[in-house]
């Protein structure tokens, strides 16, 4: 959790969590070059296609994915604002074509007995932004008012 | 990451945020309807019907007939669609990146314990 993470930012925050069987030295590896985060960054059938990462505080990370139609989508990345080997990197990240809407994102790591949780969190900006980005303040899964779009959509594409 | 939403997704967005006007659109979707009929099964009075209808009308997703004594809503499936779309991708941006490291990361320990064993 960053310093400036507290009750009163809760509202705007993401906190996502993932157990790895592997070292938090590989997970920091995958996170912080090119070579692997183009392998795995990104959902499936957006490959990224463009990354250009200065991996050091103060250095900047830029990065695009292009998606199923085949061209690239808009550039987003920031800076990286703290860096510490194998337990925790701190960036913004915007896009390119909206760079006042940023997110400050914490990845830990904490390893214990060969295996690591591996932690992502991401503060935006305001809570509205959080609600913009993940979609009515509801988190990633499961969760009623998705489905509840998901049938809605639905049934249009079947009265459509 | 998927591209920020643009405004008129930001309304759509707040429109669909609402239980009422979810029931409505999901009313509508079963065909055209006017104010009365949607005030009916919705259980609300017809004022508060009009609210929710003017919150979704200015998000795009329904439109209203020009004849005064009737006024038809219309469903507008577009927006609806492509906020799902959206959603639906910015959801699979954690989760699937993370487990594709899963299998990443997996496949660099193995090649590390062969390096390993190698050395030795």
């Amino acid at each position: 959790m960053p310093a400036n993470a507290n009750k009163a930012s809760a509202d705007r925050e993401l906190v996502i969590t993932r157990v790895y069987d592997a070292p938090a030295r590989l997970l920091f590896q995958a996170w912080s070059k090119p070579e692997h985060l183009l392998k795995w960054f990104g959902p499936v059938g957006w490959p990224v296609t463009l990354c250009e990462v200065d991996f050091r505080k103060g250095g900047r990370w830029r990065m695009a994915m292009t998606g199923p139609g085949g061209q690239q989508n808009t550039p987003f990345g920031g800076e990286y604002l703290e860096i510490v080997p194998d337990q925790k990197i701190v960036f913004d990240n915007a896009f390119e074509d909206n760079p006042p809407k940023k997110m400050i994102m914490t990845i830990t790591f904490e390893e214990r007995d060969g295996r690591t949780t591996l932690t992502w969190h991401t503060l935006f900006m305001s809570p509205a932004m959080k609600d913009e980005y993940v979609g009515m303040g509801i988190e990633p899964g499961a969760n009623s008012g998705l489905d509840q779009l998901t049938d809605v959509v639905a049934a249009l594409k079947a009265a459509a | 990451m998927i591209p920020a939403a643009t405004p008129p997704l930001d309304l759509v967005f707040a429109a669909l945020a609402d239980p009422t006007r979810r029931a409505i659109l999901a009313r509508l979707a079963a065909g055209e309807a006017t104010v009365n009929e949607l005030v009916t099964p919705t259980a609300l009075s017809q004022p508060t019907v009009s609210k929710h209808l003017k919150v979704l009308e200015r998000a795009g997703l329904v439109s209203r007939g020009r004849e005064a004594q009737f006024r038809p809503v219309r469903l507008n499936a577009a927006p609806l669609a492509e906020a799902d779309r959206w959603l639906g991708d910015y959801r699979r941006f954690f989760t699937e990146s993370l487990d594709r490291l899963d299998t990443y990361v997996k496949e660099l320990k193995r090649k590390e314990g062969r390096h390993a064993s190698k050395r030795k």
